[in-house]
Formats: C-alpha cells, sequence, structure tokens
C-alpha cells in the first residue's frame, strides 16, 4: 500500500526535494541557488540536507568551480521514487478523503 | 507522523507544485533575465540615437551590435563557469538556442542583401521582426509562453510603427519595443526569484 514517507512529509525536506525533482535525471542544484529558492538558512537547510543524505534520497558533491568553494545537490534514484511514492499517497488521502 | 486529512493532503500537493513551478521560473530566469535587460537597454538607446542621427545609422546600429553581441558572450561565459544549476541537456539547449540566432541573422544578413537595396526604416524593421520571430520559436519549443508573448507584442508595435508612424518610427521602437523587453527582463529579475 502506497505510504506517505515520513522524512520527505516534513515541510522544509518536502520543498528541498520538490525543487530537485524538478530538475532532470542527473541536474545539480548548487546549495546557494536552494537556499534562496526556499528562502531558508544556511544552518536550516544544511541540518534538512544531512537528514536527506542520510536516507540516500539526495547526493552532495563539494567541489571548487573557478577556485571558490561550491555545493551541489541532486536527487537520487531512490529519492526520486520516494517522492514520487509519497505524492501517490497524498493522492489516496485526498480521493478516500471525497469518499 | 499524526494523521492527514483531505484538506492537508491538498495543501501539501499545492505546496509541492508551487515550488516546481518556482523552480523553473528561478532556473529559466538565471541568465534570461540578464540577457532581456541588455537588448532592452541597447534597443532603447539605438533607436533614441537613430532618431536624432539618421544619417550615422550605419555606425551607430554596427556599434549597439557589436557590444550586444559582446555582452551576450559575457553572459554566457559566466552562466558556464559559474552555474547554479548543472546540467547535459541544459549545456546542449543552450549551444543549440546560440547557434539558432548566430544562423537566423546571417540569413536575415543573406536576404538584406540579396533584396537590397533597403532605407533604414526596412531594414530596422526587419531585424526587429526577425528577433521577435526567435523568440516566440524559442519559446514554443521550451515551453516558455511568457518569451511567445513578448515576441508577439513587440513584433505588433513593429508594424503599428513602420505602417502608421514612420516618421517616429526610431522613437516609437526605443520605447514600445525596447521598453517592453527592458521592463520584462527586470520583471523576471524582480519577481521570479
Amino acid at each position: 500500500m502506497t505510504e506517505l514517507d515520513n522524512i520527505i512529509h516534513q515541510p522544509i525536506r518536502l520543498r528541498i526535494m520538490s525543487a530537485l525533482v524538478a530538475l532532470e535525471h542527473g541536474g545539480q542544484m548548487d546549495f546557494i541557488f536552494l537556499r534562496n529558492l526556499l528562502k531558508a538558512t544556511d544552518g536550516n537547510l544544511g541540518a534538512h540536507l544531512e537528514k536527506l543524505e542520510g536516507a540516500g534520497y539526495i547526493r552532495i558533491e563539494k567541489t571548487f568551480v573557478a577556485k571558490k568553494p561550491r555545493t551541489f545537490i541532486s536527487v537520487s534514484d531512490k529519492g526520486r521514487d520516494a517522492f514520487i511514492q509519497h505524492i501517490a499517497a497524498l493522492k489516496l488521502i485526498i480521493k478516500t478523503s471525497k469518499g | 507522523m499524526d494523521k492527514l486529512n483531505g484538506e492537508n493532503a491538498q495543501e501539501s500537493l499545492a505546496a509541492i507544485e508551487n515550488i516546481m513551478k518556482q523552480t523553473r521560473k528561478a532556473i529559466a530566469s538565471s541568465h534570461a533575465n540578464s540577457l532581456l535587460i541588455l537588448w532592452g537597454v541597447i534597443w532603447v538607446v539605438n533607436n533614441t540615437v537613430l532618431q536624432f542621427y539618421p544619417d550615422y545609422a550605419h555606425y551607430i546600429s554596427w556599434g549597439f551590435v557589436a557590444v550586444g553581441m559582446f555582452g551576450t558572450f559575457l553572459i554566457h561565459h559566466i552562466s558556464h563557469t559559474e552555474p547554479s544549476i548543472r546540467s547535459e541537456s541544459r549545456l546542449r539547449i543552450g549551444r543549440r538556442i546560440l547557434c539558432s540566432w548566430i544562423l537566423l541573422y546571417a540569413y536575415v544578413f543573406i536576404w538584406l542583401a540579396m533584396l537590397a537595396p533597403f532605407n533604414g526604416l526596412q531594414i530596422n524593421a526587419v531585424c526587429s521582426t526577425a528577433a521577435m520571430f526567435a523568440y516566440i520559436l524559442i519559446g514554443l519549443w521550451v515551453g516558455s509562453y511568457f518569451m511567445v508573448w513578448l515576441g508577439l507584442a513587440v513584433t505588433a508595435m513593429t508594424l503599428i510603427g513602420f505602417y502608421f508612424i514612420p516618421h517616429y518610427y526610431c522613437l516609437w521602437m526605443a520605447f514600445t519595443g525596447g521598453g517592453t523587453i527592458l521592463c520584462t527582463g527586470l520583471y523576471i529579475r524582480l519577481r521570479w526569484r
């Protein structure tokens, strides 16, 4: 049965996953771009990203671009599947509530 | 986890849809707004100067086109070396769009050379509508309808200026054509982020 995902369901993590899933397969988003998009603080965003990374839903790559440190984030296949399942669960709840 | 009811689930879905839409807009606007602002300013200044110094039209226009081309390459270079989004297909699409612009203007140049002689007004209108034709095509291909509407609106303004107010055509194009492109760029920069 399709169930809500406890990790994704938290509001900020849901927004993070939504933003990352909007990219195509293999696409990576810069940490600062994501922070500005979600209007989150560095610390808060970092903590939620760690949680998602721990679950294997996202990948975090720290690198240097033009000699500046940059962090790029992408959604994993596992994360994309979990997100799709989560949406299916939400739709099921809506359908059930309508009878 | 607390039990969700239908209303909460609906809110969650709406939040997901909203952030996905915002993400796509933010990605689309990341460099498009800079390009629109650049070319909007060039249209405004170029056409205003042309209105008052028509005898130097040839030098003025080529000068501004050169500035615009340099600025465009600079913006593409920055977006390539310091990207906010890294994606193979995005890079591929960007290269194709750049090639399409170069090809379009190469063909416009060929057509103008074949159909010459033209007056300055006709050349300006052909180049303006060719650029808007490209906006509409790119908008249709990438699913960006604001580009389609922008292209159609500026084309309509070009035709109005060309047929109804030829004596003030350049000034008209500076404020309506250039102004529309500039305002769109500013709107995207301020509202889509």
